[in-house]
């Protein structure tokens, strides 16, 4: 389907539809359209999209992000520019990512708008192809630290006075010192602009009256508390811009995550580790509620120290990706072309490790993990690209279980070409303590020739 | 006169494939058969090299000296082709070739061989069939040559390792990478290929 895509350096694309939606599928915005429209709020969804014969407009809902994703800079980046950047490809350089100035269409710009492109698409902000460097201006895609956490941290310290030692609460300036981007009107840090900063500099009468009328609307009650990421007519963007300021601030980078169970990041040993004797000194966190589950990686950590898992089993298991795959590799693995390429789950072991079980290159092996009695069988790959000790696995496999075959199970013609065991059914307890994402990296396992 | 040849720079190989399968996607190249592949070398061990290889199209190619039916010949841009039609399937060539070049589609359960196949630089075929053909990409694959442009597989190269080129041309690439860089692994093959090795 058409419509824009971002990519990982926060650069944009506009893309063509390359192929119909297979059997009786549809694209995922008419899926979308047609579950509003049975829950019954496909008007007010799609209020400002066009829909035509069922058909969404893939244009309209990126004006749609444009006019809400104020607070990520994806505000630029209109359908029209987008498509001006396909039809220019050739004229931005590849090192720079820039199109010569003179350039009619997108002169100047970096290629994709990647955000924060700030404004309305009017403004032609260039896109921010770095996010912090201030040797340009921000209008020419300079940027500084964003003063997210405020302009001052209060922090209680034990200091000594007279000779006594007494605790002191002490302000610490969050904001820049003596670091501005190019062509700054402000020659310092500064908070994150609102209609009050803007008051405060005396730049609030560079807004137009119509963008001081959407300020307004925006918070009728307190339209100084407005700000560059809610103000939806862009206008506080603009004119902090147009004083070559940063619209989110320009603050000091934020070092020390306090709102994070490690404000700064200690070594915690893994919940199934072959050092047990590190554990004591290096235990992972207590048990907590994690939202509406109990995260109990404390206890199962002291239960598989107390059990001696180690010497059940003894290799470290870890897993990795394929550069010819992709994610769990259902796609990869039913492309002819990529299938071909690695036919065949496999383990990586070590010659040292493969030699004391037995194992020659090739040979079936069966995997036990170390939770529930679980075991996978593949081939061992007798290799010194791991380490003694250590056992590797690509996670793209699927379809096989327990050594048992299981394509007859997939939908006719949904089979993949090549199947095989999933890691995954070997990988242990485990839950980071802030986001939930599971242990897939670091756990045990012990290996024997099939 | 341009001569047409491969290098591929071990320094900057990195193992992804995209060459191999950018060749199977152009030629459509059935399961089994490989033009070209990415060959690792001391894999997981100090001084780790990967390599991608497929018929260099050698000066003087010795595959074309022992084919007893001659279906193997360089043009006059220095592409190494053969006729099909004419191929027995004898698979002399595979033992002369210091590359592992030439390819055989299994073509009866006794083992017997079909006829060769082998990377044709994406210049089509050695046959009669008109080029850019039906009949040609079918036996041959495609022929971007014709149109001007470069094998596949060198194209898609995402860290520019596989060159393919005049040889005059890509030599120089090389030569102004390793004054750069310094000596590293010298140009993989040419000195099996060309007879030559890259002075610096």
């Amino acid at each position: 389907m058409n419509g824009s895509r971002t990519a990982s350096n926060r650069s944009l694309q506009w893309g063509e539809k390359i192929t119909e939606p297979v059997f009786e599928s549809k694209n995922d915005y008419n899926t979308i359209y047609m579950l509003a429209r049975k829950l019954g709020f496909a008007d007010q969804m799609f209020k400002n999209i066009k829909v035509e014969n069922g058909e969404v407009s893939a244009e309209d809902i990126l004006r749609e992000i444009n006019r809400g994703g104020w607070s990520t800079g994806y505000c630029g980046q209109s359908p029209e520019r987008l498509k001006a950047h396909m039809r220019n490809q050739h004229k931005f350089d590849l090192v720079t990512l820039r199109a010569p100035k003179d350039d009619p269409e997108v002169g100047g710009e970096y290629y994709g708008l990647p955000w924060p492109c700030w404004g309305t698409p009017e403004m032609r902000h260039p896109g921010t192809p770095i996010l912090y460097n201030t040797d340009l201006p921000v209008s020419e895609g300079g940027g500084t630290f964003r003063a997210r956490f405020g302009v001052e941290r209060i922090v209680t310290r034990k200091v000594i006075e007279n000779g006594q030692q007494v605790e002191r609460q002490e302000h610490d300036n969050l904001l820049a010192e003596g670091s501005y981007s190019a062509g700054s009107d402000i020659k310092d840090g500064y908070p994150e602009f609102t209609l009050g900063v803007l008051k405060k500099l005396g730049w609030d009468t560079d807004l137009t009256a119509q963008e001081m009328e959407v300020i307004q609307r925006v918070n009728p009650n307190n339209p100084d508390l407005v700000s560059w990421a809610t103000d939806l007519s862009g206008g506080i963007q603009r004119v902090a811009i147009a004083h070559g300021c940063a619209p989110y601030g320009n603050a000091k980078a934020h070092m020390i995550a306090w709102n994070l169970p490690d404000p700064i990041p200690v070594h915690r040993e893994v919940i199934y580790t072959s050092r047990p004797d590190l554990v004591a000194k290096y235990p992972t966190l207590p048990d907590a509620q994690q939202f509406r589950v109990p995260n109990i990686g404390f206890t199962v950590q002291k239960a598989a120290v107390d059990r001696g898992i180690v010497k059940q089993f003894p290799l470290i298991l870890t897993s990795g990706r394929f550069v010819d795959y992709e994610g769990g590799g259902e796609e990869s693995r039913s492309n002819k072309w990529l299938a071909e390429l690695k036919q065949q789950m496999y383990v990586e072991l070590n010659p040292a490790d493969a030699s004391e079980r037995g194992v020659k290159d090739g040979d079936w092996v069966w995997v036990m993990g170390a939770e529930n009695s679980s075991k996978a069988r593949m081939t061992a790959l007798v290799t010194e690209r791991v380490g003694r000790g250590v056992a590797w696995m690509p996670y793209h496999f699927a379809g096989w279980f327990q050594g048992v075959d299981l394509r007859g199970k997939y939908p006719k013609g949904a089979d993949p070409i090549v199947l095989g065991e999933s890691v995954n059914s070997l990988t242990t307890y485990g839950f980071d303590p802030a986001t939930g994402m599971q242990e897939p990296k670091a756990t045990l396992c012990q290996i024997e020739l099939a | 006169m341009a001569r047409m040849k491969f290098l591929c720079d071990a320094e900057r190989c990195i193992d992804c494939n995209a060459c191999v399968t950018a060749c199977k996607n152009e030629n459509e190249v059935p399961w089994g058969i490989n033009r070209r592949r990415v060959v690792t070398i001391n894999d997981g061990k100090p001084g780790e090299r990967s390599v991608s290889m497929a018929c260099m199209h050698c000066t003087d190619p010795p595959c074309a000296a022992v084919c007893p039916v001659e279906c193997i010949y360089p043009t006059e841009d220095g592409i190494v082709l053969h006729n099909k039609d004419q191929c027995i399937g004898c698979g002399y060539c595979f033992y002369a070739c210091p590359f592992g070049a030439p390819q055989y589609p299994r073509v009866s359960n006794f083992g017997s061989r079909g006829k060769m196949d082998k990377c044709t630089y994406c210049a089509g075929g050695g046959g009669p069939e008109a080029p850019s053909s039906a009949e040609e990409f079918a036996k041959y694959g495609s022929n971007r040559f014709g149109e001007g442009k470069l094998p596949m597989c060198a194209e898609m190269c995402s860290t520019k390792s596989l060159l393919a080129g005049d040889g005059d041309v890509i030599g120089q690439i090389y030569k102004e990478r390793v004054v750069q860089r310094g000596y590293g692994s010298g140009a993989w093959g040419w000195l099996t290929a060309y007879h030559e090795d890259v002075e610096v």
